[in-house]
């Protein structure tokens, strides 16, 4: 049995100061055991400006066991999958607490965004470029950055789905029946 | 004056067995005993100069104030039996005053230290009574009380005690919450077979109701922190309000509270305290379901000593 209240007051909480610290925590489903937050990348960070999207699931333990957190933006990151955008991060492991909430939590894998840990990576590959071609690693993270995590309008994401050739009124339909997903709506496109 | 009122009392406590020719012993002991008394007022008075300089009235005096019932309750208990072991009494004094009086003088040094026995603040307590009342036929009472001074004084001699311990005490918080816990908790059932005998610090029969000077600082000091320090008003893993139970209820030293359905839950699982993610010291456990059983007193017991601690 899930602490539903415990989880309610995190949202009411995290919602009051959404302004100031720039994460949200949104609920996906109505019994409030998989929700979404949102972080902004860290300025000064490849990661800066892009907004990145994490899928998270409450376990039955919670508060006893810590939140399954996992990027659903994509991230070019050495402790975040690349493929997966699964989190390789203590505090969401054996350095959880009770008294860590899902907005510390957060802030923790914003945290993380700042100051890899290419020697206890998730992702070897991105690890490796890190460590041996550090230059590279921030050109690529950025590119990830803006192509993923960027936030853009719907008469942007149009505007490119046209310019592939289709039509106005069909992209716009792909689009709002993949609740806004650029790449889903291409894909529907071209299967369609 | 004061050896008339022991005879008075010795005669009144003991009528038939005392013959007339140990009334010069007892009024050369007597003289004995005035000068002692002289020289512990001495003693006293200054101590309680150096302390109105160093500390503030009020602890003392609220030590003071506990004191007096149970000394006079003792005291007047004591009286019937005491006059059987007056003539030992006498008999070490007359044997060697010596001893007494350097067991006087280590008086002050033994209620200097933060617990002292009920030897050091009696002793002082009795003779601002008899200040007061200038010797009123309370002979019994004056018997009794160098009786247990001069019980002290052997004790005292026999092993050597409690001062440096009791300073460790204060340095040491933690041992010493447990020390305060356990004597609070021991029950007192034999105080009353053994009125007549002077308490130590660390005797194991000792009435709970005698103060022990180093639980008496650390109240006061508890209480300022009681008072100051945040405590949540709800448990910050449930967000579920606190009870008085709850917010009195503090298993870790890193200070951090919480409900005890969370602790039990934790406990069961890591047993790590969410603030520190230190595992629950066992001991700290244990205490803590004694302090149930034990009521509030022990609880602030406990609470104080954790903010000594922070």
């Amino acid at each position: 049995m899930i602490d539903i209240s415990r989880v309610q007051k995190e949202l009411q909480d995290c919602e009051k100061d959404r302004d100031s610290s720039g994460i949200r925590v949104c609920p996906k489903s109505d019994n409030l055991t998989r929700l979404t937050g949102t972080i902004p990348g860290p300025i000064g960070t490849p990661y800066e400006g892009g907004t990145f999207q994490i899928d998270i699931t409450i376990p039955e333990g919670y508060p006893f066991e810590p939140p399954k957190m996992q990027f659903s933006t994509k991230v070019w990151h050495p402790n975040i999958s690349s493929q997966s955008g699964a989190i390789c991060l203590d505090v969401l492991k054996d350095q959880w607490s009770p008294a860590l909430t899902l907005k510390t939590a957060l802030v923790s894998v914003q945290a993380l965004l700042s100051a890899p840990e290419p020697k206890d990576p998730q992702d070897a590959v991105v690890a490796e470029q890190y460590m041996k071609n550090y230059q590279v690693f921030v050109s690529t993270a950025r590119y990830w950055t803006q192509t993923f995590a960027k936030n853009s309008s719907l008469e942007e994401k149009v505007k490119r789905l046209v310019e592939m050739g289709f039509g106005d009124a069909q992209v716009r339909s792909a689009i709002e029946s993949c609740g806004g997903d650029e790449n889903l709506a291409l894909e529907k496109l071209c299967s369609g | 004056m004061v050896s008339d009122s022991i005879t008075n009392a010795s005669a009144s406590a003991a009528p038939s067995p005392r013959d007339i020719g140990k009334k010069k012993r007892t009024n050369r002991s007597a003289k004995l005993k005035q000068s002692k008394l002289g020289l512990r007022r001495e003693q006293w008075l200054s101590q309680v100069a150096m302390v109105n300089k160093g500390e503030n009235g009020p602890n003392r005096k609220s030590g003071n104030e506990k004191v007096v019932p149970v000394e006079n309750l003792d005291g007047k208990r004591g009286g019937g039996e005491e006059a059987n072991h007056h003539e030992s009494f006498m008999e070490s004094i007359s044997n060697s005053p010596s001893s007494i009086l350097s067991g006087i003088n280590s008086i002050p040094d033994f209620s200097s230290g933060s617990s002292s026995g009920s030897g050091g603040s009696c002793s002082g307590n009795i003779t601002e009574e008899e200040d007061a009342a200038d010797a009123d036929d309370d002979g019994c009472l004056d018997d009794w009380e160098a009786f247990a001074d001069a019980l002290a004084a052997d004790e005292q001699k026999e092993n050597p005690p409690p001062p440096p311990q009791s300073r460790e005490e204060h340095s040491s918080v933690i041992k010493q919450s447990d020390v305060v816990v356990r004597d609070d908790v021991k029950p007192t059932i034999s105080r009353k077979q053994k009125s007549n005998q002077a308490w130590r610090a660390d005797d194991k029969l000792r009435p709970q109701g005698l103060p022990n000077l180093g639980k008496q600082r650390s109240f006061p000091v508890m209480n300022l922190h009681f008072n100051s320090a945040a405590v949540p008003s709800s448990c910050p893993i449930c967000y579920e309000d606190l009870d008085l139970t709850d917010s009195n209820f503090l298993p870790c030293p890193c200070g951090f509270r919480l409900c005890l359905f969370c602790h039990k839950t934790i406990c069961d699982g890591d047993g790590r305290c969410p603030g520190c993610r230190k595992p629950y010291e066992r001991d700290t456990v244990k205490v803590e379901a004694s302090v149930h059983a034990g009521g509030l007193t022990i609880r602030l017991a406990r609470s104080s000593s954790m903010f000594c601690r922070s």
